[in-house]
């Protein structure tokens, strides 16, 4: 039952036959190796996962503000930044075909610097055949873990902690794989789980599952009896034969047995009657390819039989496909898919995972880490050190099979801290985030690769510029320039390798990818320098407003938030103008505003609304630093602050393009408050919080926000809810609903050729 | 990587038999449990009513009303026709007289043979002595021959002029709709076409009720795999309802039956007889259906077949599976070594093992989600198939923990032809 396939030509199986050639990139592949420990390993019938815990060192810039006792205001700068180092935590997942078990043991003994580590948690068909090779080359002990637990943790983790994990297939639809939003609850479900047989196994909550039934007929069956068939001895050449095959001239129809009346009574006249009925004759000679495609047919849909029949005896609708018979194969997602709609009616969809190849290996190292807890944590995918779906399919990328092509790889790190829902989600289970789905829209992908294409050079430019004191600056930047473009170009072959693709995941791919480098904040002495400018004109801006009546305030205080975040190096087109003309003001983008009625405008209900009672709390997702945080946002929360509404101030977590940090809003609302009465008491009566949204995303998830900042939500009954900028209120969230009044501010900027 | 497949292949890519033998939507509501309750049951009672609780005044309208002889009853399958065929007993010489020649040629012909041709077959076993149908005495004969002499079959009814008969020829399964056309133009012959289901399930209430001789129909096994203690039982089916009918043809069909006129098709299988007749052809080259049995009686599928134990080195207790259960049919085959070492007897059990688990299986799941406990298993698939039989009731009641019952009845795949034709006697 843990059994596993073939892939191909590649593989060899058995120890006798180990490829001991290949030479392994060490920044490629088993990365961080150094500080390595918890190590696991899940080894199939032909290939090896090893996962292994990490620490990364991480520059971070740190912002800090100038002593207050003496003569800070004689800086330039409000605050200085400090590049700091900081320590991530990190889980690395390495699937790679069993033949290179050898090498790869070997590599690791000889980076391995952290010998702390005395056991290595094993699970897998295979696991025993390799104990004493991996005990003699590593020096660990072998600790055996039973697989269908390891598989049922790995799968609630991946479940849990990566977005678009699950997918369904529809090999005939543009776009043939449609990932699922994460459901907030993922109990109860059914894992089938078609390795050599079929295990299906009810999995109730984090440690309650329970094995309800299985079939003998399963991958090990269409490999034997397909080897028995077709003298192919390979498993993917069984599934290319049957890719080639006609399993109508093998297999009894309903046709055949009905005749042309099939028509006329309605009947489905295409149905198999009878698997392999029309070979009951001794005379007559079949095809290998129609064999095998009959073989396929009978084996997925007896499959999907069971499995309906059990979800519906169990009453589950979610129904996940594991193992080496689906494993990255197309051609098996396909005929499970259509076996499931069949004996459902419709009713279940079968449901696939990204990482099931690596499911086991996560729950054998969770069984390994449980000291460490992560289960405590939220964890989050690095696209910058993962491979991405069907990475290794021969089919799918051939350009990416060169030396290192047939290792594929999974990291995850882990987050500060946990995150949930906003609490304020009108449905959180089908709150979708993004609001073009690129892996749908093929023109608005193709423009948008294009665009982030195009601002590369850029970016890296930006990069290298913001260590001017930094040897190696230049040489990073290249590399990132060079790792950011690869997966553009990978995106434009496979735009589904990480989930559905969308303008937040293109994004959050570039921050990896910076972080990836240390450029921890590109954009640190932009916004410090920014801000630096915007506070000095705060005091006159307020004036102003102060001076206004309250029709007119109200009018130039959304008029401010708008022009503040026109200030957006985010956008390409603001990027070049804020490159030349660095004087660019908050007075000028005011006068390029578009009158209104603007694209989308609810000014007036806005302003109906405010005449009637206060809210009781607004949360205020922040945007840009410099002008847009300090002229537009606070203005506005002063505001909401004398009308007796509270504010929460969200701001990121972590840096992203000129967004505003968490820990740069500490220091900008400090100054603000010493030159400003109502900003100061309301600070210190904490009618005005500043919270951090766990992200360091210039988008918005709301369904992954920090903890903290959904319980202060929940505490402060938070009424209304402000988003302001293009990532997050229309890239994301433009179509999101919630519970209570939301408003949604951006300025969108295209460039007038 | 894989070719775009046209549409035709697209419909038929996956799916079983799901509808292989699902009632022509002329008559949805036989789909729905209960729908057919509420309809016009009456006329459909003649036909399954013994002849002992009928009155007078009834039997002199069944006099009137009876049909032409002869009276055949025809069930064509994907793979095997059924024919049944009544032979009058109760002649009177004013009706020998009477009655035309080749009416007495058709009688002579199919009661003084066991065998027609070379693929005609005559069950004598099975036939059934002194049976009064619609009034009249006789014995029941039960006759199959391949689908694939139905052009010799319907050439025959031409040469011997059945169509000057005048009588009707009741038909069902899938071949009276393929072949009518040839019955028409070959033989002149109208056939009337009976939805399978209903003919299945009206035969086989009629055949127990009626009895095998004096002997019963449904019977059971107990000790079913412990060749010793092995003990065929008689069971009283007179309260049948409800139960599962698993009717193991060519493909498989599972109907829940809930009263003689109330059933639905829960499900079916494309892994059926035809399934383990076909791929032991592909892998033994073997000819018949008998000669696959013969062999698989004689071989091991533990060699070819993956065991738990193979994997675990014994139970697996973790999930409560026992060492002796397959957990991959055919798992061994992959290697070079172990497929040197299996004969095409090895192969043949294991694709027997194959097919009947697989059916016992479904068929466990389906009573589970109709919440019946008593599995009537029909269908040629069983014929001299101790194997399949003993292992089905095996694997029930071990995956059950003795909650389902197997039962198998005597006349394992001639039901459908038996209820066309009692539907024969109510046309009339």
């Amino acid at each position: 039952m843990a059994e596993r396939g073939g892939r191909g030509g590649r593989s060899r199986s058995g120890d006798s036959n180990l490829d001991k050639s290949i030479t392994l990139p060490p920044d490629e592949i088993f990365r961080n190796l150094e500080n390595a420990k918890r190590f696991a390993i899940d080894i199939g019938g032909s290939l090896t996962k090893l996962a292994y815990y990490s620490t990364v060192q991480h520059k971070v810039a740190r912002v800090r503000s100038f002593d207050q006792s003496g003569k800070d205001m004689e800086h330039e700068s409000p605050y200085e930044i400090s590049v700091q180092e900081e320590i991530t935590a990190r889980l690395h997942f390495i699937k790679f075909e069993n033949t290179y078990i050898e090498t790869c043991l070997d590599f690791i003994k000889a980076h391995l610097v952290n010998t702390e580590t005395k056991v290595i948690k094993s699970t897998g068909g295979g696991a025993y055949k390799f104990k004493e090779l991996i005990e003699k080359k590593l020096g660990l002990k072998v600790d055996k873990e039973d697989v269908m637990t390891c598989l049922i943790k790995g799968c609630n983790f991946v479940l849990k902690n990566i977005p678009h994990e699950v997918f369904v297939y529809q090999k005939d639809s543009d776009t043939e794989f449609r990932f699922q939003t994460n459901h907030p609850n993922i109990f109860p479900y059914l894992l089938v789980n078609i390795g050599s047989g079929v295990s299906i196994v009810k999995v109730e909550t984090e440690d309650k599952f329970e094995w309800i039934g299985g079939s003998s007929i399963g991958g090990g069956t269409f490999w034997g009896l397909g080897t028995l068939l077709t003298k192919t001895k390979k498993f993917d050449e069984l599934l290319q034969l049957a890719s080639k095959g006609q399993h109508t001239n093998v297999d009894m129809l309903v046709k055949d047995v009905y005749g042309g009346a099939c028509l006329t009574l309605g009947l489905s006249g295409n149905l198999i009657a009878s698997s392999f009925g029309k070979s009951a004759t001794a005379d007559k000679e079949f095809s290998k390819e129609d064999m095998a495609k009959s073989l396929l047919h009978m084996i997925s849909n007896d499959i999907g039989q069971l499995a309906c029949l059990y979800a519906k005896l169990h009453n589950l609708d979610k129904i996940y496909f594991g193992g080496f018979f689906i494993r990255g194969h197309p051609v098996t997602m396909r005929t499970i898919s259509y076996s499931i709609n069949f004996f459902s009616k419709g009713e279940v969809q079968a449901l696939f995972l990204r990482h099931e190849g690596y499911l086991g290996a996560i729950g054998a190292f969770l069984k390994g880490a449980e000291q460490d807890n992560p289960n405590q944590y939220s964890w989050g995918e690095n696209y910058a050190g993962s491979s991405g779906l069907m990475s290794t399919s021969p089919d799918l990328c051939p350009m990416q099979r060169a030396r290192s092509g047939t290792f594929d790889m999974f990291e995850m790190d882990r987050l500060e801290r946990p995150l949930v829902n906003l609490p304020l989600l009108k449905d959180p289970s089908t709150y979708i985030p993004d609001t073009v789905d690129l892996t749908d829209d093929a023109m608005a992908r193709k423009y948008w690769l294009t665009c982030f294409e195009e601002a590369l050079d850029g970016v890296a430019k930006r990069a290298a510029a913001s260590q001017p004191d930094s040897v190696d600056a230049a040489e990073r930047a290249e590399k990132f320039q060079q790792k950011y473009w690869d997966k553009l170009q990978s995106l434009r072959q496979q735009p589904f390798a990480y989930g559905t693709l969308t303008v937040r995941s293109l994004l959050d791919t570039r921050e990896h990818c910076l972080n990836e480098f240390n450029f921890p904040d590109p954009y640190s002495k932009v916004k410090q320098k920014e801000n630096g400018i915007a506070l000095k004109c705060f005091q006159s801006v307020i004036e102003t407003l102060d001076s206004l009546g309250w029709e007119e305030r109200q009018f130039a205080l959304v008029k401010g938030l708008l022009a503040g975040n026109v200030f957006d190096w985010g956008a390409k087109a603001v990027s070049d103008v804020l490159e030349s003309e660095p004087q660019f003001g908050f007075e000028e983008a005011k006068e390029k505003l578009q009158e209104r009625p603007w694209l989308e405008d609810s000014y007036n209900e806005w302003i109906e609304r405010l005449k009637g009672p206060p809210h009781k709390c607004a949360l205020i997702f922040a945007d840009n630093s410099g002008i847009d945080i300090i002229l537009g946002v606070f203005p506005f929360v002063r505001e909401l602050l004398s009308r007796g509404t509270e504010v929460i101030l969200a701001c990121n977590s972590g840096p992203a393009l000129n967004d505003v940090t968490y820990s740069e809003s500490l220091i900008v609302a400090e100054r603000i408050a010493s030159m400003d009465q109502i900003i100061q008491s309301a600070l210190r009566e904490e009618r005005l919080l500043l919270v951090q949204t766990g992200s360091s995303s210039p988008c918005l998830d709301l369904s992954r926000l920090d903890k903290g900042l959904a319980t202060l939500v929940r505490e402060r009954k938070t009424d209304l809810v402000i988003i302001e900028g293009m990532g997050r209120a229309i890239n994301t969230n433009y179509y999101a609903a919630l519970k209570c009044e939301t408003l949604k501010l951006a300025v969108i900027i295209f460039k007038c050729q | 990587m894989e070719p775009l497949q046209n549409g035709g292949e697209k419909a038929g890519g996956g799916g079983g038999s799901e509808r292989k033998k699902q009632p022509p939507p002329r008559r949805p509501s036989s789909g729905n449990g209960g729908a057919e309750s509420s309809g016009p049951a009456a006329p459909r009672e003649r036909g399954g009513s013994s002849s002992g609780s009928v009155t007078r005044q009834r039997l002199d309208s069944l006099r009137k009303s009876r049909p032409l002889f002869p009276w055949f009853g025809l069930d064509i399958g994907g793979t095997l026709v059924k024919l049944v065929y009544f032979e009058q007993k109760d002649i009177t010489a004013e009706e020998e007289e009477e009655e035309v020649e080749n009416l007495k040629s058709i009688r002579k012909y199919l009661t003084s043979n066991v065998a027609y041709g070379s693929t005609g077959i005559r069950d004598v076993h099975l036939e059934l002595k002194d049976l009064t149908l619609c009034g009249r005495k006789g014995n029941l004969h039960f006759i199959r021959f391949p689908t694939h002499d139905m052009p010799a079959f319907i050439q025959m009814g031409s040469e011997k002029h059945f169509s000057s008969l005048h009588t009707s020829l009741c038909a069902t399964g899938g071949g009276a709709y393929k072949f009518e056309q040839d019955f028409r133009t070959v033989s002149d012959l109208q056939l009337c076409k009976l939805d399978e289901l209903d003919c299945l399930i009206k035969g086989v209430l009629y055949i127990d009720s009626v009895g095998f001789n004096g002997h019963s129909e449904c019977y059971y096994f107990v000790h079913p795999t412990d060749p010793e203690r092995c003990l065929k039982l008689p069971f009283n089916l007179e309260n049948p309802y409800p139960l599962l009918l698993v009717n193991i043809g060519s493909g498989v069909s599972i109907l829940a039956v809930y009263s003689k006129d109330n059933y639905k098709r829960v499900t079916g299988t494309s892994l059926g007889g035809g399934t383990f007749y076909g791929l032991c052809c592909l892998l033994t080259g073997c000819s018949t259906f008998e000669e696959a049995l013969e062999m698989a009686s004689r071989g091991d599928s533990t060699k070819v077949d993956k065991l738990v134990r193979d994997i675990y080195g014994g139970d697996y207790e973790r999930f409560g599976l026992p060492g002796w259960a397959v957990a991959s049919s055919f798992g061994n085959m992959m290697s070079k070594e172990k497929q040197e070492s299996v004969s095409k007897e090895d192969l043949a059990r294991a694709t027997l093992i194959t097919i009947t688990n697989n059916i016992g299986s479904i068929a466990r799941m389906c009573a589970l989600n109709e919440n019946i406990n008593r599995v009537v298993f029909v269908g040629n698939f069983l014929r001299i198939n101790t194997i399949s039989m003993r292992l089905l009731a095996y694997a029930l009641d071990y995956w059950s923990k003795g909650q389902l019952k197997a039962l198998f009845l005597e006349h394992e795949g001639y039901f459908g032809a038996v209820g066309a034709l009692l539907e024969l006697l109510n046309l009339a």
